[in-house]
């Protein structure tokens, strides 16, 4: 079920991401107040729709290696992640940098999810 | 707070977090206070700017080292939930306002307050989860 779920989730996130850049990000759309609020829930809802799916998967994985391995690719996922943005921060604050959107966490998250299941996987062969 | 755990691995767990929150915030002042007082600027800044990110590193090796030592599956499962909640939340809200910054003019959020951010959010979700298996 969250295979296939995934299946669609998957290329909706990365459209929805495009569209938001390519839409958004170069002004070609001019949403303002509430229109501007919803759209910017709509974007992240397949988002979180993918952590939600992420967390049925875990509560039904019975093989406790595989969830394991997952797990433990979470947590160095959300390390890394939360490590390079508060290390950006200070770098912001003491203006040696210039402040970018954060609506790139969320590719940062599943870039490092990727190393770090890649890398985990890695280490149990 | 940490004295009513019974649960060795638990207590340990509990006092490393806040040790780990209050040298994120020691090591923040620390950091600013040196930046200011030694007037650094440039490269200087990114060795630094390193010293708030390493206690992050390590309450999140420690979260790790408990989740491998802690016997009882269902308080693991119930932490490994939380984090699920604290990240979940977090990239929603970080979407949601980076696409406000976009396309709504909204002010930048600064990108330390991530890291409470997530913290917060993790707090929110443990009594959700907890009520769930009552």
């Amino acid at each position: 079920m969250e295979d296939r779920m995934l299946f669609i989730l998957m290329p909706l996130v990365l459209a929805v991401f495009v569209l938001a850049v390519w839409g958004f990000g170069y002004h070609h759309l001019h949403p303002t107040g509430i229109v501007a609020c919803l759209l910017a829930i709509l974007v992240a809802l397949p988002n979180v729709a993918l952590i939600v799916i992420f967390g049925f998967y875990l509560s039904e994985e019975k093989d406790e290696f595989q969830r394991n391995l997952l797990v433990q690719s979470l947590l160095w996922a959300i390390g890394a992640t939360l490590t390079l943005i508060t290390f950006w921060g200070v770098l912001v604050t003491f203006e040696v940098v210039q402040s970018r959107s954060l609506v790139w966490v969320f590719p940062l998250f599943c870039l490092f999810m990727a190393i770090a299941k890649f890398m985990v996987r890695l280490r149990y062969r | 707070m940490s004295c009513s755990i019974k649960n060795a691995v638990q207590r340990r767990f509990v006092i490393n977090c806040w040790i780990g929150a209050a040298l994120v915030v020691v090591l923040s002042a620390a950091t600013a206070l040196a930046v200011r007082v030694a007037h650094l600027h440039g490269p200087l800044v990114y060795p630094v700017a390193v010293l708030p990110a390493l206690p992050i590193i390590w309450v999140l090796f420690e979260t790790g080292r408990y989740l491998a030592e802690e016997k009882d599956e269902f308080v693991r499962n119930i932490l490994v939930q939380c984090l699920l909640g604290g990240i979940g939340g977090t990239l929603a809200l970080t979407t949601v306002w980076g696409n406000l910054e976009h396309f709504a003019g909204v002010p930048r959020l600064d990108p330390i307050l991530v890291y409470a951010i997530f913290w917060f959010f993790a707090a929110l979700t443990y009594p959700v989860v907890y009520r769930r298996y009552r």
